[in-house]
């Protein structure tokens, strides 16, 4: 009865956590994950050969595809990103030319594409979480997980008003200047600041109320399993290989 | 036992607006009272200086004996389950377990298994335990806010407008819980039908209160409803239109189940008094 319930009042929007299970890779643990995936783009972003960027480049897009994660939300992120990528290695290919240019293009591709990864494969407050057991401190990652959290709640609020403003009629805010449409959406904006304001207040309350003393963890915690511990090693192994390739290039 | 005392309790915002004035309570031990009042009237800011966050006030709070002041109230709050309107502002955690979890957990009490499957099975979210619960409906999210305030195991549950923005088969079934939970509570509302049916009394507050009584001494006050803007429910609405119509009522039901024993009384009168009728007649 209750299950029927709840799916009768299905919510339309989109879980961005919905699937990060349902792979490998979702599976692995959160701390598995976050310690490999940065120790590979720490490697990463320090390369300079262009052989190493490129294989650090093949290790990345391995990963992503191995990974399990639909290839289509993947390929999305990164093309919302590419402009990006593009325009951090444009002032490099201006002034110290195609070869360098292209290299910085690989090394920062090789670098979004891991923690795209990361990104995709993990719960958001897996992530979070794996970071506090990280011994990330308690402030960030407090701090990071009631973000997301009202973040959704003040986007469905956001939501509901852009209805309402198209049920009064509002067709505005597509062009700069229609000063009219501007208006309405700054006061749209103002209004969304001022609730998330008396909200911030009710949680903190609310927060108070169930004993919180500015530390959030989470009650279910995994152990690292001998899958977390290959893929870990795997991911290690290969952040060391680079790093000795590149020392070794700059021996020479 | 009395586990909540207010004497001369007052209140005034930082502009000055008076939002409370001269409120007297005691409540019992497993006694369920209501706050009952328009928009405005002071329910949810009672609750609120009762769970320790509005601070200075004027008069005296007591809860279980401990005298509600700056200091106290980190300490008395742990031992109060605060339900918000709106229970997406007491919600963190991405499960519903985690999030019933959280209260015990911050408060470093015993058996937190044990107290997390009492809590989600007394309100009906053991099968929802993986669930995200901002994902769930608007019902059951007043369920897992719930659930996790039971965790706590609270001496003093303050509920605020419990049946707000619920459909009427999720507020049914909340009215039905809450009725069911053999704990001391004080909630605010002005849905004076569901408060018909879980409390034992009522204190009708307009900034200072305007009467204390059941709900049946409520109901029959027409002139306190009229003043404080409230409205009768339909049921003794109807049965206060049959006594307007001459027919005799003991009684104002409150509850379907008063209205239907109302009601039957009310036929076997008649049909005895028509059967009198005709036999006289012959």
């Amino acid at each position: 009865m209750i299950v029927g319930h709840v799916r009768g009042h299905g919510h339309t929007l989109p879980n961005p956590d919905e699937h990060s299970k349902s792979h490998w890779f979702g599976r692995l643990d959160s701390r598995a994950k976050i310690v490999g995936v940065f120790s590979f783009v720490i490697v990463s972003a320090l390369l300079t050969s262009a052989e190493l960027i490129a294989a650090s480049l093949v290790l990345a897009v391995a990963m992503a595809t191995t990974s399990g994660i639909p290839l289509r939300p993947l390929s999305k992120a990164y093309a919302a990103a590419l402009p990006f990528i593009v325009l951090a290695s444009l002032s490099v290919f201006l002034f110290a030319g195609t070869e360098r240019g292209l290299e910085m293009l690989g090394r920062t591709s090789a670098c979004v594409v891991a923690l795209l990864v990361l990104a995709f494969g993990t719960g958001t407050f897996d992530l979070f979480a794996g970071m506090r057991r990280l011994r990330v401190p308690s402030v960030i990652s407090t701090l990071l997980m009631l973000t997301y959290r009202y973040i959704l709640v003040v986007s469905e609020e956001f939501s509901r008003m852009r209805t309402a403003r198209r049920a009064r009629g509002f067709r505005g805010g597509r062009s700069l200047l229609d000063r009219y449409a501007l208006k309405i959406l700054s006061f749209t904006a103002g209004t969304v600041l001022v609730r998330s304001t008396d909200r911030a207040e009710l949680v903190y309350e609310g927060l108070k109320c169930r004993g919180f003393s500015g530390d959030i963890t989470v009650w279910r915690t995994s152990v690292l399993g001998r899958n977390d511990l290959a893929f870990l090693a795997v991911l290690i192994m290969s952040s060391c290989a680079l790093a000795l390739a590149q020392t070794e290039v700059m021996r020479w | 036992m009395v586990v909540l005392e207010l004497r001369k309790v007052g209140y005034s915002y930082e502009d000055g607006t008076v939002a409370l004035k001269d409120v007297d309570l005691a409540i019992e031990e497993g006694e369920k009272v209501a706050i009952v009042g328009p928009n405005g009237a002071g329910k949810s800011t009672l609750l609120h200086l009762i769970a320790g966050f509005r601070m200075p006030f004027q008069g005296e709070a007591l809860v279980s004996g401990k005298r509600l002041s700056a200091p106290t109230a980190d300490e008395i709050r742990n031992s109060i389950g605060l339900l918000f309107q709106d229970p997406d502002d007491q919600i963190f955690m991405p499960t519903v377990e985690e999030d019933v979890a959280f209260g015990p957990r911050n408060l470093k009490l015993g058996d937190i298994e044990d107290r997390v499957q009492r809590g989600m099975t007394s309100v009906g979210v053991a099968s929802l335990a993986k669930r995200a619960p901002h994902r769930l409906s608007y019902g059951m999210k007043k369920r897992v806010a719930i659930a996790g305030l039971l965790a706590m195991d609270p001496n003093l549950l303050l509920l605020d407008e419990p049946t707000s923005g619920l459909d009427p088969r999720s507020r049914s079934e909340l009215i039905k819980l809450l009725k069911s939970l053999k704990r001391t509570m004080l909630i605010a509302t002005h849905d004076l039908e569901a408060a018909s049916e879980i409390v034992d009394w009522a204190i009708v507050l307009n900034v200072e209160p305007v009467m204390k009584g059941t709900m049946h001494d409520l109901v029959r006050s027409s002139d306190v409803l009229e003043k404080t803007g409230l409205e009768m429910p339909p049921l003794p609405r109807i049965f206060r239109a049959l006594e307007k119509r001459g027919y005799a009522i003991e009684a104002l039901p409150l509850t379907t189940d008063q209205a239907s024993a109302e009601l039957t009384r009310l036929i076997d009168r008649e049909a005895t008094h028509v059967r009198r009728r005709m036999n006289g007649s012959h």
